[in-house]
């Protein structure tokens, strides 16, 4: 859920844009249209209590909405923005302390004071949120001095700043910060909204908001034991100490000094997973692995040529490896016969003999046709009759009809293909009677018989399955497989998203790239020349020399391995930068690694320092976010750390401290939002959980305002 | 469809169909048994036929015994031309 402390309805002000004005209709509209879940109209210096009681009606606990004002506040020195924002449940009294603060000047001109604020609102329980900083324009810190010293509730003071960044960094700093969308343009709110805060915890009302941040214990533990937990006992450190902690579907954050043990606890907690059946295992940053864990080299790369359409060509290149020449009818025999003269008178009475034999090929060919077109049309009849959308189209007498049509079809195609086959076999059956019949009286008679074949189609046949094959492996390997791009992840600051490439190619005789990598254990040389060969067989598939160069195929070295086209082939994987080929740095290769582990689904996260060798930015404009999407789908992430980023901007449900001192190492548990740490050993030795965070994470204060300065918002 | 002429020659006593394929010749040695020269005409006869089915006709059929091979051989071989080019279609080859 997300909150927006800071919105306009109204143009107030001359300056405010026309396009700050929204209906409570469009309002209403625009809210639940987003993510957004708590919203506060903080108009300049007005407050509009018919406004507001429609939009909450329309709303009705779709979101919450809170009364405001964004006032104009002068307090000696230059002009800042405050705003004062009250329980709902209050909205009639607000109006009315609005009215009598303000009714004595237009928004354009008022101005008002601390001090009248404070007497106007503060029987109101407000939260006040200043302008700060970069936020114009701003409160000075004197003036919010003066607030903080005079109300009651201090923690109800809040600094409004920019962005999510500067409240980050404040935040980091001990200040209570938060920052709104102050729209200008409802048409982009949608848009805007995306970037606004999330809240951690659950929050029911105004006032429940007003106590979070009081951090009242009572309340954030109601809020917490809502939350799914469980509780782990672990023995991380091979003793026989245990650890007792509680684990929320959410993040869960182990921080201290290096050598505390922090990495055993991550280890322990996987331990306690895997045990349980759940897959679990401690991410750890290792750049230099990229390439071993995306299997650059193709170790357990497969692919499977049937998606692809690509026939593997078992057949053919086992056909083509077999192939042998033909012989032919000797010349002779024909010479032999006729030279004979037949003088033998029962011979002559065979008439059989001279009769040619048929040309069977086309009569089974048909034969072949018949049987097809009857297979499929029962099959299509049978589609037909089971197929649920085909009867929802057709009547029933439709479906009669054409089924008696089909059913016809089939009659006639099985009686035809009967008739083929009987003639198919009628022509082996008469030729297979004169091949006998010569050959038994040229056997009784001492004459040679008439021969039944010139050997010209066995020898043609041999030569076109030849072809066939060698035209199907050509078109196999001609086959381009597009190449496989996966997106590893982002490389942040705009430079765009790492992709790992996977390009197949199949050797076709002439490829010589060093690129590609055989798939198989068949050397990349003896792929070239199968190829080449093959390409050679099928040019000379007519020509006297065509058995040479089968011969050639076959004594290949190194070419057994070729079974199929699946060996002929080539792969080259690598990463890559708008399609050009990239090498990422140790630093990137972090990145997408981390990436990558939070990108794969499961239930349990366990990440041993991922901020190692990433950059700040990086951390907090991907990590950070990708960390709290999966934190917001129940998962539970366990994170070991140094970084700032990713201990207080995640606000863990639950903190680990370890630490080692004179008397030993002590384990604290504890979270950001009661601020305490508590000794697991002894509830009485408590920290405070910022200073613990601040002096421990990234090596303390100084280094918060370090950074403060590098982004800017000192 | 397409019919090519074929007459018996002789070249130095020896005897030959000579097949006229248009482009190219075919010579099936019909004195000597010579399986290589045959194959080498089968090999025209198969490119000629990926060019379009066609019939061998003997112009002048003699009462010879080279005449009367000749025509037996040519009748067996347009038989199996048909046949092959059958199959060719069969193939896709054509």
């Amino acid at each position: 859920m997300k909150i927006d402390i800071h919105t306009h309805t109204k143009k107030c002000k001359s300056g405010d844009a026309p396009t700050r004005e929204i209906s409570p209709k469009d309002f209403c509209d625009t809210v639940l249209s987003t993510e957004v879940g708590i919203i506060a109209i903080t108009n300049h210096n007005v407050f509009d209590l018919k406004q507001f009681e429609e939009i909450e009606t329309r709303l009705s606990g779709g979101a919450q909405v809170w009364p405001g004002i964004e006032l104009d506040i002068l307090n000696g020195g230059p002009r800042g923005h405050l705003l004062v924002i009250v329980s709902p449940l209050m909205a009639k009294e607000f109006s009315a302390a609005a009215y009598e603060l303000t009714k004595s000047s237009n928004p354009d001109s008022f101005t008002t004071t601390i001090e009248q604020v404070l007497t106007a609102f503060e029987p109101l329980n407000p939260l006040y949120i200043a302008h700060y900083k970069q936020k114009r324009p701003a409160i000075s810190d004197e003036v919010l001095e003066v607030l903080m010293t005079q109300t009651k509730h201090p923690e109800c003071v809040i600094k409004e700043v920019t962005n999510s960044i500067s409240a980050g960094i404040y935040i980091a700093h001990g200040h209570a910060s938060i920052y709104g969308s102050d729209i200008h343009d409802w048409a982009k709110y949608e848009e805007i909204a995306r970037g606004l805060p999330d809240l951690r915890l659950p929050v029911n009302s105004f006032e429940h908001f007003c106590l979070l941040l009081k951090k009242d214990p009572t309340t954030i533990n109601t809020v917490l034991d809502k939350k799914t937990a469980e509780e782990l006992v672990l023995r991380p450190f091979g003793d026989e100490s245990t650890l007792r902690i509680k684990a929320f579907n959410d993040i869960n954050v182990v921080f201290g000094p290096k050598g505390t043990g922090k990495t055993c606890i991550l280890k322990a907690i996987a331990r306690y997973y895997s045990d349980s059946g759940t897959d679990a295992r401690v991410y750890e940053s290792a750049s230099d692995r990229l390439d071993e864990i995306f299997d650059v080299k193709g170790k357990n790369l497969t692919i499977n040529l049937n998606s692809h359409d690509i026939h593997y060509c078992t057949d053919e290149i086992e056909q083509l490896r077999s192939a042998s020449e033909i012989g032919v009818t000797s010349l002779d025999s024909y010479m032999n016969f006729f030279k004979a003269a037949d003088t033998n008178k029962s011979a002559n009475k065979i008439l059989l003999k001279d009769i040619d034999p048929e040309e069977g090929g086309s009569v089974k060919r048909e034969f072949n046709e018949l049987r097809t077109a009857n297979t499929k049309t029962q099959e299509f009849l049978d589609f037909l009759s089971s197929n649920s959308s085909v009867k929802r189209e057709l009547t029933e007498a439709e479906i009669n009809e054409v089924t008696r049509i089909l059913s016809e079809l089939v009659k006639r195609l099985d009686k035809s293909t009967w008739n083929s086959y009987s003639n198919w076999k009628l022509v082996v059956l008469l030729n297979s009677a004169i091949k006998t019949f010569r050959k038994e009286i040229a056997r009784k008679t001492g004459k040679p018989a008439k021969p039944t074949s010139t050997g010209f189609r066995d020898y043609a046949m041999n030569r076109l399955k030849v072809e066939v094959s060698a035209i199907k492996i050509i078109g196999s390997v001609d086959a381009k497989i597009p190449s496989q791009i996966d997106v590893v992840g982002s490389l942040g600051s705009g430079k765009g998203e790492l992709q790992f490439v996977t390009e197949f190619r199949f050797q076709t005789g002439g490829i010589t790239d060093g690129a590609l990598t055989s798939l198989t254990d068949v050397k990349k040389g003896p792929q070239k020349k199968f190829v080449s060969c093959v390409r050679k067989i099928l040019a000379h598939v007519y020509a006297d020399d065509l058995f040479q160069h089968i011969a050639d195929l076959n004594a290949i070295e190194d070419a057994e391995g070729i079974k199929t086209v699946h060996e002929l082939l080539m792969f080259n994987r690598y990463f890559a930068l708008d399609g050009q080929p990239y090498s990422p740095s140790s630093g990137e290769s972090s990145m997408v690694m981390l990436q990558k582990e939070l990108g794969e689904e499961r239930d349990v996260y366990i990440l041993d320092e991922p901020e190692r060798s990433l950059g700040n930015e990086y951390i907090s404009d991907v990590i950070v976010p990708l960390i709290k999407e999966r934190a917001r789908s129940g998962k539970k992430i366990f994170i070991s750390t140094h970084d700032a980023n990713i201990a207080v901007r995640t606000l863990p449900y639950s903190s680990i401290y370890r630490c080692h001192g004179q008397t030993g190492y002590r384990t604290f548990v504890g979270n950001p939002f009661s601020n305490h740490l508590v000794n697991l050993d002894d509830p009485t030795d408590q920290l405070d959980w910022k200073k613990i965070s601040m002096r421990t994470l990234e090596g303390g204060e100084q280094a918060f305002g370090e950074r403060g300065k590098i982004y800017g918002n000192r | 469809m397409e019919t090519v002429s074929a007459v018996i020659e002789v070249s130095d006593d020896k005897y030959f169909i000579t097949i006229d394929l248009g482009g190219s010749t075919a010579k099936i040695p019909l004195s000597d048994d010579r399986a290589v020269e045959v194959k080498a005409a089968f090999n025209k006869i198969i490119a000629r036929i990926k060019r379009g089915e066609f019939q061998i006709k003997l112009e002048v059929v003699g009462d010879d015994l080279f005449a009367q091979v000749a025509n037996e051989y040519l009748a067996q071989l347009n038989r199996e031309i048909k046949e092959v080019a059958g199959e060719m279609k069969e193939y896709g080859l054509t």
